[in-house]
Order: structure tokens, then C-alpha cells, then sequence
């Protein structure tokens, strides 16, 4: 049982498996130094374990540095990667990044928190970080002598709503957010980022290429996250009942991170510049499915409670990703597994 | 320490609302001098106002300190109960002074009117809370006044614009840091702390209710008494009044502070702000009149309580 | 139609400021036991102002929360027991863990209305400890439709299951009723619900139109014993959806049952809306000062009507019971400074 191997084995072996003998491709990365904003938390630190193991068992040599003002905290959330010589923190605001170290030839931007309930508490700031942030990173980029690629993470949500019966959403939909209330603090900001990485492509000819992700489920990933398969893992794990809030019929997908930190490193090697890119996975899931599947997975499977509150709307968050495909870029992690990887590694983490 | 009437010097951590105010505030003091503005963020708001007046500024956080360690006698920190955490160590190592405005609970509580000179010769000292600035000091009068001090409870007003999101996310951490500081004071064992955010336009003022049931409460003593505590804060927070006097109502012991603000860089109507702030002055200036007397042998002046032009 | 609703019985807690927040064990144990009989879903207990709030502010409970939740506990065999959880007065520390631990179901996080992300924290907590949570947005007179929305909105993203919008002024005209609810219902992806109080008599009336406008959870209290003029008649609530066509889940004769017993051991008295509650609803101030208004007035010798309206210019909210000793003070200042 996957429970009485370290949970970081795993997730080394996880992204060597996602590599698959796809290795290759990342090449050209070798001996550069990259620079992830956002460093430390969800996506950095995935980006932070498929580098390790590029460096460990395909010597590709990459320097990493990872920016974030909370750089203190990943000794404790991620010791088995903490002081590692080709791993470097940087303690900073993203919006005052100031100049990158002159070999710096890639750059993540991965800052700003995807968490609703950060948006909602803290709006300015929300939009401080991510429009500010934006900003900061491409003006260090445009004075870089030697930059390769930029990629700008952005978000799926930056479509808006997505219709009923669009099964998915590709990037050339022609949605938006809404944009005058609380709840569009998030993706409209991110939108806006999107325009400001246009005007410096445009004004300084970076190479800057965009991968907007969806949804995600796996280890790194909290469990007091305000969206669905978090909650549903939580209740499920503690033992029970796992409650569907609105409608049951609501569509999400749901990648595993090692696969999504291989997209995301393989779009900055080999995206096209000023292109966007969704990154999560095709396959649609309704929340009933997706409480069943959860709780399927344990011996005595915990009750799903789904409060009957009338008219809910279901929506639907499903991304197609054929752009990404023409990169060579496939799933190697289904929901299933995603969801078995999950429950097993917050059980060894919290002891149960 | 060099020349008798240097001022002291201090460093502010901390770039927000709370460390923009006390820069202001050191700068109408005749004792303080500012000789480093600390934040995270050269483009923020607090640390441009910062360079426009002229102020050193860093953007190193605490490593600015670190790195130079003579560039102050004192440190205000105004950042986070968890950056100070860490803060806290760093200072103690280097053997500086901290006036703590976080709610770390970590350095010995002081409220000036109550226990100022006790905390002059302590390396880490902490400013409690708004309502623990406001409350303690009457809370204090009634437990040495009134026999039986058997309850204490406070509440405060403040208005909805005064508290931004770090108070808000730390609400439990304000009750929690209130009832200790009044048990602490006072040394009764029940307390409890109430914080209501009112968003009425235009802002409401910060006020302070202290009510306790005691079995001997002694109006005739505890009204002057609570006048000259009242006095005492004023010396150092000049909006600090008495908007209800103690009386008995329901056998309950009730009284009633409002707070306005000197409106230095935050809105008067922000008294929850200000009053940490003046008190937090005020303890510096303690240490500066301490320096006065060490290094010139001048004659001190020993009934000046605030020195707040 | 055939709509389902979800009914809240908050005599327990909301009826706690009727008597001066003296309910006694037999009554919790009495009363919980005849609202479980008659299959009422949520059954809210505590202090009148939640969980944590005993205090000389607003009135020491008889008993401590924690034992009040364990009397009911014991009673409740398939209603689900609720608290009301104020930030600023229960911290997850000292108060929600306690309450936790004696196995409340359903965690009910409010703050004034324009102040939700206070309850950030709280509602975390409470989802992570797999509760059932909602938001509730109290003195909801006191902001437009859209503000309502947005502070909604919060709650929805902090995890809040439903978003409950207090009349805790018993304020609310029906056209009041109709403008905010639905925009609620429109703007949420979660439920709404609608808590009335009878100041102006129109508790059960706008109840109703909140249903009728798509609310799903509405609160109602057993004689309508709650704060100031009482909340909406639980039993005529149940009658009168029923009628309506929705479905509420609750026996009618049970629920009448509880309502005879109650008024019988629970109730000192049926709640009225005295001259002072129809003040207290049109100057917009909390219900549960009605009785400190009376007895500060009283005191002071000013009338409080006058002291009513005074507060309700100064918009306060709930929770700020000491205003009423300052303005009643002013009051008699001024009056005695006529009379000099």
C-alpha cells in the first residue's frame, strides 16, 4: 500500500512517471537558470519536484530559483526539496521584483492566490498582486539580455461563464467575466494581466506564451480550499457524510499536478510565443459522479448528502485542450487514479 | 551614546497604515527622530509618502537591521503577529529595543498610563490592543478601587473603515489578547472582550465600554479616580474622554471612553488606530528621556508625562 | 408546486432575548423535545445573540452554552441542533470547538450586514470540521440590495451552504421582501433564506413572499417567542406554507402541540407587538434591545420611543446595547436642562 512509502517518494515517482520517456523535449533547459514567481506555493512547488527529477535522473542541470514572500515557509511544507544546491528561495513581493540575476533565461509567473476566499476578503490586494505583479515581471523580462521564454500563468476563468452546451471551452472562445462585482476580482484581473503581457509582446518582442489551467486535484493541494473535490476529500476522509452544495450536475475536470507541472514546463519550451494554452484535463465529471468516485474508494464508503434546494443552475468548467495536444502533451494520470493518489497521500500526511 | 540632546532613534518595520501613522507621529515628537522606514515594497503607498518626506527607507524587511544594526536605538514593528514572531529572535539576538503593534502576545504587555516605567527596561514590550489601550486603564482603576472584583468586560465600537483585512481575519485573535490583558492588569480571573464593527456614514469614533460586577463598588472614590486615569491617558493620547462616567445600572459598574483620533495620517474617526499608536509613542518616548538622563546629566523632568507637541 | 423548504425553529436562541436570556433546563429539554417529534429539520439553540455572547453587554445566560447544547442534544433524535456564531463575540478557540465537541450539526456564522468577511475564519473552521454551514447577514434593513449581494457573495466563497438575510428590526416591508431576496436568489449559486421579525406584523406575510420569491430556508419561532415583537409563528408559518404548497417536512399537529406546550412552560409571555416594538421597527434598531431600552428608560425617566428613534439614527447594529446607556443619559440630560 502506497501508505508506508514516504508521501515524497511518491511524488517523485509521479513526476518521473508523467515524464514517461518524454524527457527529451526539455533540453533545451539544460543548465539554464529558471525563475518561478509564485514559487512556493501549489504550482512552484510541483514545477520544483519535475526539475528536481530532471536534474537527479537526467542530468539536465537546471538552476531554479523560486520567488515568494512566504519563501521561509517551503523548508517546512517541502523539506525533501529545501536546500537542495540547484534550488534557490528568494524572499520577495512579486511587485517588487526589481532586476532578475543576468542568466536568468526562463521565467514562470506563477504569483497570486486562486483561493475565492483571499479574493473576496482581500480584493485590492488580489488585484495588486496579480495586475502589479503582472507588470513587475515583464518590465525585469524586457531589460533581460538572454531571456528564452517567459510562460505567464493565467486562469481558465478568465472565459467567464462557460455555456451549458459548450462541452469545451477552447482558447479561442470569445466568453469574459463578469466585471463590476466581488466575485470578478479574480478573473478579471487575471484578463487584464493578459493584455499587459500583449502590450509588452507587442512594445519589446518577449517571448511570451500563456497557459491559462483549469482545475486540479492531488497531493500540495489543501484541503480547506473552497472548491468542490477538496471539500469532497475532506468530508470523505474524515469519515463522512461527503455534501454536494448546489447542483449535482455541475460539470468540473480535474488533472493530476505532475501531469500539469510537464504541460506547464514543456509550454514554455515549446510554446508558440503570444499563444495561450489551456492546461487541465478534457474529461468532464458531474459533482455526483465525482462524490461517487470519491467515496468508492474507501472500505466503508462514506454517505453523500445532496440537499434538494431547488432551482440550482449547474455550470460547467471543462477545458478543450487540442492546442496543448499538438504540443505532444497527453494525460498519463486518469480521475480515478488522481483521486486514489490523493486520498492516500493526505492520509499518510495526516497520520490516518 | 553621543551628544546629551540627540534624539532617540528609531526604526519603524512595517510600511501599512499603523507604521505610515507612527511615522507621522514621530515626526512631531521632539524626543524621536526616524533613521530607517522598513518595508517590503519600494512602490507601496506608505514607503513613497515615506520618500517624499524625506525619510531612509529600505525595502529589506528585517534584514535591514541586520545588516545595519547602529542605525537605531529602538524598532517599532508594525508588520504581522507572524513576521514578528520571527522578528522577535532576531532582535533579541542583536540586543535592540521592540515596541511590538502586532498582536504576537509575545513581549511583556505595557500600557502606558498603568505600567510604562515597569517596561523601559524591557528589550521586547507589546502594545496588547486597541480595546486593551482603551480598557485597561479603567479596568485597573476599579479593580484597586472597588473590593470584589469579581467580572470584567469590555467593548468597543469601532467604525467598519478603520479595520482593514488583517484585523478583520484576526478578530479571535483580538478578544483573545483583550481578556488577557485585563486579567493580567487587574488580576481578576473572568474577562471577556466584545469588538463591534459599526459602518455608519460618516465613520463613528472609536468607543469603549468597560462594565464588571463587583460587591463593593465605591462611586465616590472610583469617580476622581478615573478622572485622574483619564488625565493621565490624555498625556498622551489627546482624544481619549469620558463619554459616560461610572454609575451602577442593573448591578451592573458602567463607564464609557470615546477615542478620536489626532488624524496624523489615518482619519480621526480612527481612535482604535491612533490610541496604539500614541501609546506605543509614548513608550518610546520613555526610552528617550531614559537616554537624556544616561548620557547628559542634565535634570530630567521627571512629571512630563508626554512630550507630544 | 410542491416546493421544498428548510425550516429553522429558533425559539431557543432568538426566544432567549424574550426572557432575558433565562430559558432553564426542563424548558430546552421540554421544548426540543416536542419540535423533534414534529420532524422540524434545524432546531437553533444559545444565547439570544449565539454562542459565546453571555455577557453584561447583553444579558448573562442562565446557563453556559455548552450545557444548553447537551440538554438539547439529548432531545433531538432527528432534528439537527443549530448555533449562531457572531464574530467579534464567539471565537473558534474558546467557544466553536466546545460547541463542536457536544455535537452541533448545523453552524450558523452571521455578522452585520455589511461586514461578512468577519466570518471568514469562522466559516472555514466550521467547513473544515465537515459542519453544515451558513452564512447570515443580520440588520439586513440597513443595505441596499446590491451590498446584500456582494457580502453574500463572500460568504458563498468562504464555503456558506445558504446565506440567511435577517430582519433583525422586524423592518422589512413586503416590498423590501421582494426587492432583495430574488436578487439574492439570482446573484448566488447557493440558497437563500429569510429570518422575520413581527414588529409591523407582517412576520409570517413576509415570510411568505420570501418563499414566493424563491427563498429555501425561512425561520420561524414557537409562538413566535423571539426577540422584541417575536419572529414569525412557527406554527402559522408551517400552516400557511403548507397551504401554499410547499412542503416543509414538519407534522402540522405536532408542530401545534409544541406551540400549546411552550406557551404553557416556555413562554412567561406571548410575544405582542407593543408600541415600543412597532418604534423599534420603524427606527430600524435590533429587536433584542427592547428589553434594556425599557428598563434603561425607565431608569433615566425618558420615554423609549425617543430613545429608539435616537438610536436609529445613529445607526447602531446588534451587539451595541451600551449605546442605549449613553443615549438614554443625553436624553435625561437634555430634558433636565429644559426643566432647569
Amino acid at each position: 500500500m502506497p501508505e508506508h512509502q514516504p508521501a515524497a517518494a511518491n511524488v517523485r515517482a509521479d513526476c518521473l512517471a508523467a515524464l514517461g520517456s518524454d524527457a527529451g523535449r526539455f533540453a533545451p533547459l539544460a543548465g539554464q537558470r529558471i525563475l518561478v514567481t509564485g514559487g512556493t506555493g501549489f504550482v512552484g512547488t510541483w514545477l520544483a519536484w519535475l526539475v528536481s527529477v530532471l536534474n537527479d535522473d537526467f542530468g539536465l542541470g537546471i538552476e531554479l530559483q523560486l520567488l515568494s514572500p512566504h519563501a521561509r515557509e517551503f523548508a517546512e511544507r517541502v523539506p525533501e526539496l529545501a536546500g537542495r544546491p540547484d534550488i534557490e528561495t528568494i524572499e520577495r513581493d512579486v511587485r517588487d521584483l526589481g532586476v532578475l540575476a543576468s542568466d536568468v533565461g526562463y521565467v514562470i509567473h506563477a504569483a497570486g492566490s486562486p483561493d475565492s476566499r483571499v479574493h473576496a476578503s482581500d480584493p485590492l490586494r488580489t488585484l495588486s498582486i496579480i495586475a502589479d505583479g503582472a507588470r513587475a515581471v515583464l518590465e525585469a523580462v524586457s531589460e533581460q539580455p538572454d531571456i528564452r521564454s517567459v510562460l505567464m500563468v493565467s486562469s481558465g476563468l478568465v472565459y467567464g461563464n462557460q455555456p451549458l452546451d459548450l462541452e469545451r471551452i477552447s482558447e479561442s472562445h470569445r466568453g469574459g467575466p463578469e466585471w463590476n462585482t466581488i466575485a470578478a476580482v479574480y478573473a478579471e484581473s487575471k484578463r487584464y494581466a493578459e493584455t499587459v503581457s500583449a502590450a509588452y509582446v507587442s512594445q519589446y518582442k518577449l517571448p511570451v506564451v500563456t497557459a491559462r489551467p483549469f482545475a486540479f486535484i492531488g497531493p500540495y493541494q489543501l484541503l480547506d480550499k473552497p472548491w468542490a473535490v477538496n471539500n469532497f476529500l475532506r468530508d470523505a476522509i474524515h469519515g463522512g457524510p461527503v455534501r454536494i452544495l448546489g447542483s449535482a450536475d455541475t460539470v468540473r475536470s480535474y488533472m493530476y499536478p505532475s501531469d500539469m507541472a510537464v504541460w506547464l514546463l514543456a509550454i514554455l519550451t515549446d510554446g508558440v510565443p503570444g499563444t495561450a494554452y489551456n492546461v487541465g484535463s478534457p474529461d468532464g465529471v458531474t459533482l455526483r459522479q465525482l462524490a461517487d468516485a470519491i467515496v468508492s474508494r474507501f472500505e466503508t464508503p462514506p454517505d453523500i448528502v445532496c440537499r434538494p434546494v431547488g432551482d440550482q443552475k449547474p455550470s460547467r468548467f471543462v477545458p478543450d485542450v487540442a492546442r496543448a495536444q499538438g504540443l505532444g502533451l497527453e494525460l498519463t494520470v486518469g480521475l480515478d487514479e488522481a483521486l486514489a493518489r490523493s486520498i492516500s497521500w493526505h492520509a499518510a500526511r495526516t497520520g490516518a | 551614546m553621543t551628544s546629551p540632546d540627540r534624539r532617540l532613534r528609531v526604526a519603524i518595520l512595517g510600511s501599512g497604515n499603523i507604521g505610515s501613522d507612527l511615522l507621522s507621529k514621530v515626526m512631531t515628537s521632539d524626543l524621536l527622530e526616524c533613521t530607517l522606514f522598513i518595508g517590503r515594497n519600494l512602490t507601496s503607498k506608505g514607503m513613497v509618502r515615506a520618500v517624499s518626506m524625506g525619510i531612509p527607507v529600505s525595502d529589506k524587511s528585517i534584514e535591514a537591521l541586520v545588516a545595519d544594526p547602529d542605525i537605531c536605538d529602538l524598532v517599532f514593528d508594525a508588520t504581522s503577529a507572524l513576521s514578528h514572531t520571527r522578528h522577535a529572535a532576531i532582535l533579541k539576538e542583536m540586543g535592540r529595543s521592540v515596541i511590538d503593534l502586532t498582536p504576537s502576545n509575545l513581549g511583556r504587555m505595557c500600557v502606558p498610563a498603568v505600567n510604562l516605567d515597569d517596561c523601559l527596561t524591557e528589550q521586547n514590550v507589546n502594545m496588547v490592543t486597541c480595546g486593551g489601550q482603551g480598557s485597561i486603564p479603567l479596568a485597573k482603576v476599579i479593580s484597586e478601587v472597588c473590593g470584589g472584583v469579581r467580572y470584567i468586560e469590555t467593548i468597543s465600537q469601532i467604525a467598519s473603515r478603520s479595520a482593514g483585512p488583517a484585523t478583520r481575519v484576526n478578530i479571535d485573535e483580538y478578544i483573545g489578547t483583550t481578556e488577557r490583558g485585563i486579567r493580567e492588569f487587574t488580576g481578576c480571573p473572568r474577562t471577556k472582550a466584545i469588538l463591534n464593527l459599526n459602518p455608519a456614514h460618516p465613520p463613528v469614533n472609536m468607543q469603549v465600554t468597560v462594565l464588571a460586577l463587583v460587591d463593593e463598588p465605591d462611586l465616590d472614590r472610583l469617580v476622581p479616580a478615573i478622572d485622574d486615569m483619564v488625565e493621565r491617558i490624555q498625556a498622551y493620547v489627546p482624544g481619549y474622554r469620558v463619554i459616560v462616567p461610572p454609575i451602577l445600572e442593573n448591578g451592573r459598574l458602567a463607564m464609557m471612553v470615546g477615542v478620536r483620533g489626532r488624524g496624523d495620517y489615518l482619519p480621526a474617526y480612527a481612535g482604535n488606530l491612533d490610541i496604539i499608536n500614541c501609546a506605543a509613542i509614548a513608550v518610546a518616548e520613555g526610552h528617550a528621556r531614559l537616554l537624556g538622563e544616561r548620557s547628559a546629566s542634565a535634570p530630567s523632568d521627571p512629571g512630563a508625562e508626554g512630550g507630544i507637541a | 408546486m410542491n416546493k421544498k423548504l428548510l425550516i429553522t425553529d429558533v425559539s431557543l436562541r432568538d426566544g432567549s432575548h424574550a426572557v432575558a436570556h433565562r430559558i432553564d433546563r426542563e424548558q430546552l429539554a421540554a421544548h426540543a423535545a416536542a419540535v423533534d417529534a414534529a420532524g422540524v429539520p434545524i432546531v437553533e439553540v444559545g444565547h439570544g445573540n449565539g454562542l459565546g455572547a453571555s455577557s453584561l453587554q447583553l444579558g448573562e445566560s442562565l446557563l453556559e452554552d455548552v450545557e444548553m447544547l447537551r440538554i438539547v442534544r439529548e432531545q433531538l433524535k432527528t432534528s439537527r441542533m443549530s448555533i449562531h456564531v457572531i464574530p467579534g463575540f464567539a471565537t473558534i478557540e474558546r467557544d466553536l470547538h466546545q460547541a463542536i465537541e457536544v455535537g452541533v450539526d448545523v453552524i450558523r456564522v452571521a455578522s452585520h450586514c455589511t461586514e461578512a468577511d468577519i466570518t471568514e475564519r469562522h466559516i472555514t473552521f466550521a467547513r473544515e470540521q465537515g459542519k453544515e454551514v451558513y452564512g447570515v447577514l443580520m440588520m439586513s434593513h440597513m443595505a441596499s440590495r446590491e451590498v446584500l449581494l456582494e457580502e453574500a457573495l463572500k460568504m458563498q466563497a468562504y464555503g456558506a451552504e445558504g446565506v440567511v438575510l435577517m430582519d433583525s428590526a422586524g423592518a422589512y416591508m413586503p416590498d423590501d421582501v421582494r426587492e432583495k431576496v430574488p436578487h439574492l436568489v439570482q446573484g448566488l449559486s447557493i440558497p437563500v433564506g429569510f429570518h422575520a421579525h413581527n414588529n409591523l406584523c407582517l412576520a409570517i406575510g413576509n415570510s411568505l413572499i420570501a418563499a414566493e420569491c424563491g427563498a429555501y430556508i425561512l425561520d420561524g419561532a414557537i409562538r413566535g417567542f423571539g426577540a422584541g415583537a417575536g419572529n414569525a409563528q412557527l406554527e402559522a408559518l408551517v400552516a400557511v406554507l403548507e397551504r401554499s404548497g410547499y412542503q416543509t417536512g414538519i407534522d402540522l399537529y405536532g408542530v401545534l402541540d409544541a406551540g400549546d406546550l411552550a406557551e404553557k412552560s416556555l413562554l412567561a409571555v406571548v410575544p405582542t407587538t407593543s408600541s415600543t416594538s412597532i418604534v423599534s421597527g420603524l427606527s430600524g434598531v435590533f429587536s433584542g434591545f427592547l428589553k434594556p431600552v425599557n428598563r434603561i428608560s425607565a431608569e433615566y425617566g425618558v420615554d423609549p420611543r425617543d430613545v429608539f428613534f435616537e438610536l436609529g439614527r445613529r445607526g447602531v447594529v446588534a451587539g451595541q446595547e451600551d449605546l442605549i446607556l449613553e443615549v438614554a443619559q443625553a436624553l435625561s440630560k437634555e430634558k433636565g436642562g429644559e426643566n432647569a
